[in-house]
Formats: C-alpha cells, structure tokens, sequence
C-alpha cells in the first residue's frame, strides 16, 4: 500500500456542457420525460385546448413535483416522510396568502374571512405579502426552516426508518389540527379561496390558466432535470450510500446528519414550490392538504411509479391522479377500492413499481436497477 | 247566608285541630303517634272563602310531616279533586265528583254516596293555587308510591321551600329509599335552610351545605355574598367564607380527581389501540396504518352481537357487551391474519412498503364498511352497568361507562402479560422479536409466530372497539381519531415492551387531558408532540429500548 | 507509542449484562495486533466503543491526545480510524470504483481521486472488477473491497472484525498477505478473528478476551500454552 499515497497526473477532464449532457443519459428516462413536458408545454401554448385539459396538465405537473420532491428523500436517502404534505401546505398557504392580500389591495375588499372573524384588517405577518418575490421567498424560507427545525431534531437523535415516517405524520396532523382553527388569521376551516387576481391579471381568464400550466411543466421539468443531476453526482452517490448503510457512511468519516438534513431541506422547498403553482390553480386551499391520507398518497405516487427512480415518481403522479381525476368524477364510489388494489398490486408484485412492467415488456437494460 | 256564622265557626275549630296538630311535638320512639287530620273540618275549609283555603293549605303543610300516611292520602286527593273543580261544595259538606258537573259523588269526609245537586264548585284562585299545590308536592313527597311521583312533588316544593317546614322536608329524607332523589331532598332542605329567617339555622345550613361540596354548592353559597346579612352579621359572614373556600377547595380536589379519572380512561383506550402496535412493530418491524380500522371491526362486532341478541334473546340483551368481548376479538384477529397471510408476509424485509400496504388495507376496511353499512353512527343500548355513575368526591362522578374502559385495560394489560409471559406462544413472540434468526435456527416456525401475533395484535384493537363503544361515537371514519395517538404511544414506549407501552400511554393520555382544559384540545396535541420530539432527543429508542446487534 | 491506540479501564453495560468490564489494552504503532476469545467475549463491543457506534458506561479511548469516547463516529473516522465490519459492508448500489471513491474520505481533494482509487484497485486485486456493482461481488471480493475501502484514506489505526470470515484457504491466504502489506510504524492495526491460523500469520501479539475482561496478553505461542485459555476455549 505504498503506491496510494503519491500523486498520479490527474486524468482529462471532459468540458462542462459535455459532462452535463453525459449525466443526464444516464438515466434516459428522465431526458426523455424532461422532452416530453417541454414538449406538451409547448403544445398547450401552440395547440390552445381547452382550458379544463389546460389546468389539469399544470395540476398534474404540481403534483409530479411534489412526487420527485418526495422521491429524492425515500428514495435515495431511504426517508419516507409522511408528512410531506406540510411543506405543500406551507408553500400552498403563502400563495394563497398572496393572492388574498394582493386582491385585498386591488379591490379594497377584505378576504372573507376577516369579515367572518369581525377583524378590521389582516394580522400583522400578513405584512408584505402583496409583493410577489417576497411571498416566493417567504414560501421557500419557512419550508425550509420547518423541514430543518424537525429534521434536525429527527436526524442529530438518529430517528430514522418507520419512527421516522410516523413522526412526520404527526407532524402534519397536527400541523392539519392548528389550521382548523379560526383564529390563525389564514381562514380556519374554511381556508383560502376565490382569489381574483394573479399579478393584476384575472384569475380563470384562458391566457392566466394557460400560464400557469406552462409554469408548472416549465418547473417540473426544471426540477426533474436538476434533481437528476443531484442524484448522479458525487452527493448522489453519497446519498445511496447513506441510504444503504448509514453506519458505514459514517465509519469513513461523512458526517451523514448535514447530508440527510441538507437534501430534506431542498425537498421541503421542491415540494413548497409544487404547493406554490398548484393553488392558484385549483382556486382553493384549506386544512384538508394537511390531512395524513393526503400526505400517505404522494408516497402511494412515488411506489407506484417506481421508488428511487426520478421518472418513476413524475409517472406515477401523474398516472394516479389523472385516474383519479376521472374516476372520481365517474364512478366516486370505486375510487379508494382502485386505490388500494392498485396500492397492493404494486407493492406486493411490483417491487419498483410500475417502471417493472415496462421493463418486462422491452427488457431495456436502463430500467433495470431500479431499487427496493 | 243564614249559615255562614255556623260555617266559620266550624272552620275554626278545624283550623285548630290541624293546627294543634301541627303543633303536637314529635314523640320519641319506634312509633310516633301521629295525631288524626280533622277530615270534616279541612273538607269544609276547603270549601270555604279564598282566604281560608289557602289557610288550609297552609296549615296542611304545616301538619303535614306528623300526619298519619293514610290522612295525607286522604288530603292529597281532595286536594287534588279541588284543583280539578270536581268538589262540589253543598250545605251539608264537601262532596267529590267522578267529573266535573257530575249529578252525585262521595262524601268528602266519609266517602258514602250522596247527591251533590245545588252545589257549588269552588274555584281556586291564583295565590290559594300556589299554596293547594304546595300542599300537593308534600303529600305526593311524603306519601306517594312512585318515585317519580315522589320526585315531581319535590319540585313542586322546591319553588316554595321557605314556606315549608324543615321537618316535613327530614320526614321525606329519612323515609325516602332513592339515593338521588334523597340527596334532591336533602339539597332543597339545605336552600331552604340557607334562605331561613333564623340566623343560627342559616349558619348550621351553610355549614351543611360546606359538607357536600359541589358547583352547585358554591353558586348557592355565593349568592348568599349579596345578602344583607353578610355585610351586617360578623358571625354570618365569617361561616359564610369559611363555606365558600371549603367548598372552593373540595371543587378543585374533585376537578383534579376528575382529570385523572378522564386521563387514566383516555390512556386505557390508548394502551389497547397501542398495546398490539407495539407487539406487532416489535416482532415484525411492521407499522400497522390500519391498526384503527381493526378497533373500528372490534366495534362493529360488538354492535353485531347487540343486534343478535336484540333478535334472538331480547330478554338478556344487557350481556351483550360482556359477550361481544370474544367476539370482537377473533372478528379482528381473523381480520388480521387474513392480512398478515395474504399481504403483510410478504413485505417482512421492507418495513416501509408494508407501511404503504397496511395503508392501503386500512383505506379498503374504512370503504368496505361505509359502503356496505353506510356512514352513520351506530346506536348503541346502555345497559346499566355502563350508564349513570357514582358521585364520589365534589363534582368528580365515577361513570360507569369510563371505568368499564378503564377495568377493560387492565384486564388486557393482565392477558396480555400472561399470553408474553406464561405460554408458549408469549415465549416464542418474545425470541422472535429479540432475534430472528437464532429463533429460527432454534427450530421456532418464526413465519407462525408471527401470524398468531399479528393476529393477536390485531385482536387487541378489536377489545379496543369493544371498550370504546359506550364512550365514542363508532363510525367507518373512527380509527382515524385515535391511530395517530397511538403511534405516538409506540414511539414513546419503544417496541416490543408491554410495559413501556402502558407508560407511555399514561403519559400522553394524561398530558392530553390535562392540557385541554387549560390551553385547548388543538395546544394539547401540539405540546404532547414537541413534548416526544424533544424526548426522543434523548432515548430515541423510546422510554424501553430494545437492544440490537450489527 | 505516538500513533498508538490506549484502551483505559473501559466498561459497556447493556441492562444487567456487562459486555466489557474494566478493560485496558494498549495497540502500539507499528504492531498487529490480534484478539480473539470465544462468543460473548465483548470482541465486536470493543470496536464498536472504539469506532464510536457504542458509548461506554466508563472509561476511555486515547488515540493521541483525543478521547474517542467523546467523539461522534464521522470525527473518529476522520481522525484517522477505520473499521471493516463482521458483515462485509460495502454499497451494494454503488460499483467497486465508487465505493473506494466514497471511501477516500470527505477531505481528500477530488483532483487526487482517481489516482489514489486507481492504486487502491490494485492493492485489493478488483482492478478488473472497477465498474461492476458493488451487490453483484462475490463474498471474497466484498470482504476486499471493504479493506480496500478502509484503507483508502491512509488510516492511523485499522480495525477488522474477522476479516476472513467464510473465505476459502486460498482466499485466507491472500488476505493474511494483504494485512501484512498494510504493517506500517506509523499504524496500529487491530484485528478479530477466529481462525487461529490466520491469526498466527499476522499477528505480533494476541489479547484473549473472556467475559468482557483480558484473560491474556502477549505471543500466541504463550496464549496456546495458558491453561486458562485452553480452559475458555475448551472448556466448554
């Protein structure tokens, strides 16, 4: 062992866009996903469809955000949060708060609830959030100071595993409880809804819903690119490692904690930016985003679709709540049966999801390794 | 009017005699001789002038507590024959009528038959009303052979309980077999005391009612603050302080014993939600989401078995909640191991999956039995033996129904250790869950083991839904109330330790229900939370960690 | 005695099982040190406390100046201690070159990566194996690789824990020959084994642990004729 410790010449090294490129092929599936969303973002600018199939494509889109913000977490660094709801929630609520306030001073008008509460005007940290770069930030930053506040707590006391996931799914509980409340000044139970206007514009006219959608794909597509990245590279590497045997990890020296409480503050922000573009479209927010099924079905999104795979987690979102946008107008009744099946169809004969059927038809060898 | 002079004088007479009466001291002895009420005389006063019936009345009350049972009777009912204008009044006495305006009736006084033609009804007027049914509720208090009848006349007094003499009120309290309509007597004797115009009676009555403290105690009390008498008589104000502080620190020693008593419930329904949790998380490393569903088939079950009875044996329906004991059970342990055999096998290696699964079971039940058994709430029948409760200190009531699901905890937490401890299956469980693999190797079928424990984890939650039913509301949607109360439990408690889990439990029932009160259901939550994160800052293996080898 | 490793009066307790009581050993620099005792001797506690997984009852472990005992097990490692676990534990999802890249540490600089792995691939023998999955290694290699990856940040003390466990003889062999490449004046290595030739092989002086306390210390030559190792391992 005496060669280890000189200095070999250091061997080429590829140019940036080159590398970039070859990190990306490494796993096809999301350069072609990533095409695929640029490529029916542009459809809807160029095709104009309806604005019902407008707004459930930039839906869709939130919700696969929100499935690759939880993707990166359990599925590369083995912590399955249930409580993930929460930082939507947070990044949903500012939003909200935005379009409330920024409303509020168009028009003059105060929000519903404030009337309903017999306030004269909006509490005092509802200051600012007319500006919009503010609230953005705001949404972010407490996303992310929650996710780390409680991350680490949970991490530096080694909770981790199925501990792990049900205290997170406390959390949101009751994170879903306080907001019940009236007296929090976003709404009670009610919430927050009939935003009229986005930047000054209209809420609901074609050119907004259309807008919106496009920012959502535009943002998945960002994100799945970025997170992709993340996952090939040395900290990716390192993630897997801690995933597979954390103990190890930290006998060669990483100090996992600020890796672990590092990537769950970055998917606590991906999963606000998803609450974030998603409200404005559904027109509506209010404590039942907190309620733990909610929090439990983007975990259902990403096994089904495929844990540990980034395109599995887009998939799945998709493909669940596109079925569930249809069933549930169809046939309500059947929907959480389908739910279930599904749930145990895939978890009991589908390890990595619905990515294994796929690879049992065309057996490409990129499909493979997926993992648990 | 020739005979009016005749008439009052024969009046009087009868006034004395009741009053006399009234008057006689009450003898020493087994036997108090009661004397006679003048039948004639108080018939005939009844018939008399407004003023003199309600002197009747009066002095009826008055007579009341020494008369003979079969003269109350007797006053009762011509009382109550005046109040419903069937007394006819003629010139050679009162005569009672089977309806009003009836052609003949009974001598009052002798009961023989006699015309009642030319006489007249006379009609009781708003003052002489009150006193007549005054004078009514003590005799239906004192003689009457229904409780309930007992009770009304109570009430009736109650609203003119000054005007009735304490020892009417204490022949009622001693002869009277109904604790709660005993202590209703007592209390109005108290109030009426409390209002008495003798200063020394109101004294010993505020201390009386110091005795027995209660919220209603101290409201009494305290309205005494704004009575004259407070501010002028030392001696008066001074028993009246002493009262209220007394009675201030029982309500809050009451008020304290009754949060242990909610706490020590809530945390019994929690040991039974929690308790298979934990054997279950310990042996498989499984988290059950759908360990709520299995209280709700528990509860399903038991609601069942009350249907069947109320089919086939009407007569014992009352057992039904002792006899859906073993059925809830086995319905959540089939239930269990139906989910253990066909999913939950399969997912050992992957404790995150089974999570998901367990889900998806649990989402599954809930659908399954809203639609098949709809979303209402089920109704349930109270037999007596978890209805009412006992007052015990204050305002604190042991209810039967708490202390059903309290004696229930603790009957599982006796069954569950002695299935750990003492039988072969407790034995196996337990080296399963210390370690696997040696328990295999020792030739332990480990996949049975943990069948039978799933399943009698699961069977736990179902005697959960057993105990909850007289408490909560049962429903499709109720497992969901509890389940992440429960986790929190296991986290606590640490896995595979029946008793870190009953500690635990404790804990967090208790600082559930003794923070809500103070600062709100939605705080108490908040707190228990921030309350095991920091905790588990600590020992995150929980308060009873299981020790593992790499 | 400067990169040595000093074992100081070192109690676990776990409930009312002492797995070590009242240990001292010293691991000189520059020696191999083997210990050996039977099941339940306290032999994987001892790395454990040492490698910071387990934290003591009492007692310390000085390397140098520092008390391991205080240390959190990343700071360990970076001070120069590196473990190869009982299991062989290495990433399974991750291939050969990757985990010894891992391996190198959080502060070597990248530039000098790929040489440092490049060297260490031939020290271990995978240097065909580079790109295969580290899951898909068969037992010999796993048990390589995870030296290789102990070794790869030039550590100041080495602890194996039956390092060749369920080798075949020729497997063995090669092993006992890449330990004793690792010997350095500067390193103290500490190895656990049950194999007694091996342990013969490599090791300049053995400790036999019994119930948590040492039973000897000094040649295996002595401890072969100890009638109370004899006894322990015997005995019963």
């Amino acid at each position: 062992m005496s060669g280890n410790a000189e200095t070999f010449p250091v061997p080429r090294r590829r140019d940036g866009a080159a590398r970039l490129g070859a990190r990306i092929a490494r796993d096809p599936l999301v350069a072609i996903l990533s095409a695929a969303i640029l490529g029916i973002a542009l459809c809807l600018v160029l095709v104009r469809p309806s604005p019902y199939l407008v707004n459930a494509a930039g839906q869709l889109a939130a919700f696969a955000i929100l499935a690759v913000s939880l993707d990166l977490v359990w599925g590369y660094l083995g912590i399955l949060s249930l409580g993930h709801g929460l930082f939507f929630a947070v990044g949903g609520y500012v939003c909200a708060m935005h379009l409330v306030a920024h409303a509020y001073a168009v028009t003059g008008i105060p929000p519903d609830f404030v009337q309903f509460m017999g306030w004269k005007t909006l509490p005092w940290y509802w200051a600012g959030l007319t500006n919009a770069p503010y609230a953005l930030v705001l949404a972010l930053g407490l996303a992310v100071l929650v996710a780390f506040v409680f991350g680490l707590a949970s991490f530096r006391s080694r909770v981790n595993g199925v501990y792990f996931s049900i205290i997170s799914q406390a959390l949101v509980y009751v994170a879903m409880l306080l907001m019940f409340r009236n007296d929090t000044g976003l709404g009670g139970n009610n919430g927050m809804t009939g935003f009229s206007l986005l930047f000054g514009w209209p809420m609901g006219s074609p050119g907004v819903t259309l807008g919106l959608a496009v920012a959502s794909l535009a943002a998945l597509a960002a994100v799945l690119v970025g997170a992709s990245l993340l996952v090939g590279s040395r900290t990716g590497r390192l993630m897997l490692a801690c995933r597979d045997d954390e103990t190890r990890l930290r006998t060669l020296g990483y100090g996992t904690t600020r890796l672990k409480l590092g990537i769950w503050c970055l998917s606590a922000a991906i999963a606000a930016l998803a609450g974030i573009l998603y409200v404005p479209q559904v027109g509506i927010i209010n404590p039942r985003v907190l309620a733990p099924d909610l929090s439990i079905e983007i975990a259902v999104w990403v096994a089904i679709g495929g844990i540990g795979r980034l395109g599995g987690a887009v998939l799945g979102a998709v493909l669940v709540n596109a079925l569930k946008f249809w069933l549930t107008a169809a046939m309500p009744e059947a929907w959480p049966f389908i739910l279930s099946g599904l749930v145990l169809l895939v978890v009991l004969a589908l390890p990595n999801g619905l990515l294994d059927l796929a690879a049992l038809r065309l057996k490409p060898t990129w499909l493979r390794g997926g993992t648990r | 009017m020739a005979e009016a002079p005749g008439r009052l004088i024969r009046l009087h007479a009868a006034l004395l005699g009741l009053a006399l009466a009234a008057l006689a001291p009450g003898t020493a002895g087994a036997a108090p001789e009661r004397p006679p009420v003048d039948r004639p005389a108080l018939a005939a006063a009844l018939c008399g002038p407004p003023a003199v019936q309600g002197q009747a009345a009066e002095a009826l009350i008055r007579a009341a507590a020494d008369a003979e049972t079969a003269d109350l009777a007797w006053a009762g009912n011509i009382l109550r024959v005046l109040t419903e204008r069937r007394l006819a009044c003629t010139d050679t006495g009162a005569v009672i009528l089977d309806r009003p305006g009836a052609a003949e009736g009974a001598d009052a006084a002798t009961g023989a038959s006699r015309p009642a033609a030319g006489g007249r009804v006379p009609v009781l007027g708003l003052r002489q009303r009150a006193q007549v049914e005054t004078a009514l509720g003590v005799v239906a208090l004192l003689s009457a052979r229904d409780p309930e009848a007992r009770g009304a006349g109570l009430a009736a007094i109650e609203r003119r309980a000054a005007g009735v003499p304490e020892a009417v009120l204490a022949r009622a309290e001693t002869a009277e077999a109904d604790p709660g309509l005993k202590r209703a007597i007592m209390q109005v004797m108290q109030a009426a005391a409390l209002s008495s115009p003798d200063p020394a009676r109101r004294i010993g009555a505020i201390r009386a009612v110091a005795e027995a403290p209660s919220g209603a105690a101290l409201s009494r009390l305290r309205a005494l603050e704004a009575d004259p008498a407070y501010g002028a008589d030392p001696a008066f104000r001074a028993a009246l302080d002493s009262g209220i502080s007394r009675v201030g620190r029982a309500i809050a020693v009451g008020d304290g014993l009754a949060v242990l008593y909610n706490a020590l419930s809530f945390a019994s329904i929690l040991f039974m939600a929690a308790a298979g949790l934990a054997i279950i998380f310990g042996l498989m490393g499984v988290i059950n989401l759908a360990q709520g569903e299995f209280i709700m088939i528990g509860a399903y079950a038991t609601y069942g078995v009350q249907e069947l009875f109320r089919r086939l044996a009407p007569g014992a329906i009352d057992l039904y909640l002792i006899a859906a004991i073993p059925v809830a059970f086995l319905a959540a342990a089939l239930v269990g191991i139906a989910v253990e055999a066909l999913i939950l096998r399969h997912l050992y290696r992957r404790p995150l999956m089974s999570l998901l699964a367990t889900w998806a079971v649990s989402l599954f039940l809930v659908n399954g039995v809203r639609v098949a058994l709809g979303t209402q709430n089920l109704q349930f029948r109270m037999p007596p033996y978890v209805s009412g409760g006992l007052p015990l200190y204050a305002d604190f009531i042991v209810t039967w129904n708490r202390l059903f699901a309290i004696g229930f905890a603790a009957g599982t937490l006796a069954l569950t250790l002695l299935i750990l401890r003492a039988t072969p299956l407790g034995l196996d469980i337990r080296a399963v869950t210390q370690n696997r693999d040696m328990a295999g190797c020792l030739g332990i079928r480990t996949r049975r083991v943990d069948r039978l424990a799933f399943g009698f984890g699961s069977g736990l939650a179902g005697l959960a839904g057993v105990a909850l039913c007289p408490i909560y509301s049962v429903n499709p949607g109720m497992g969901a109330t509890f389940i992440v109360d429960s986790f929190m439990v296991v986290v606590l408690g640490g896995v595979g330790t029946v008793l870190g889990t009953l500690v635990a439990a404790i804990g967090i029932g208790g600082a559930n229900v003794a923070i809500e009160p103070l600062y709100g259901a939605v705080a108490a939550k908040v707190i228990v939370l921030v309350g095991i994160i920091l905790f588990i800052q600590r020992r995150p293996e929980g308060l009873f960690p299981a020790r593992r080898r790499r | 005695m400067s990169g040595g490793l000093a074992i100081d009066a070192l109690s676990v307790v776990f409930g009312r099982f002492r797995a070590l009581d009242d240990l001292s050993l010293a691991v000189d620099a520059g020696e191999v040190r083997a210990v050996i005792g039977p099941n339940g001797a306290g032999k994987t506690t001892l790395l454990d406390v040492i490698s910071g997984i387990t934290r003591p009852k009492s007692g310390r472990v000085m390397l140098g100046d520092l008390d391991l005992t205080q240390c959190a097990e990343a700071e360990i490692a970076k001070a120069g201690v590196r473990r190869k676990f009982q299991k062989p534990s290495v990433f399974p999802m991750l291939s050969v070159r990757e985990n010894l890249e891992i391996g190198c540490g959080a502060d070597l600089p990248a530039a000098a990566r790929p040489a440092r792995v490049t060297a260490l691939l031939g020290d271990v023998g995978l240097s065909a194996r580079a790109d295969v999955t580290a899951g898909r290694l068969s037992h010999g290699e796993k048990q390589w690789l995870e030296i290789g990856m102990v070794l790869a940040s030039e550590p100041r003390v080495i602890l194996l824990d039956e390092p060749v466990a369920g080798l075949s003889d020729a497997e063995t062999a090669r092993t006992a020959a890449l330990i004793q490449a690792l010997r350095r004046p500067d390193r103290a290595i500490l190895v656990i084994e049950h194999d007694m030739a091996f342990v013969e092989a490599v090791a300049d002086r053995v400790t036999v642990l019994h119930d948590g306390r040492t039973l000897y210390e000094g040649g295996m030559a002595g401890a072969r004729a100890d009638a109370r190792v004899i006894e322990v391992f015997l005995g019963r």
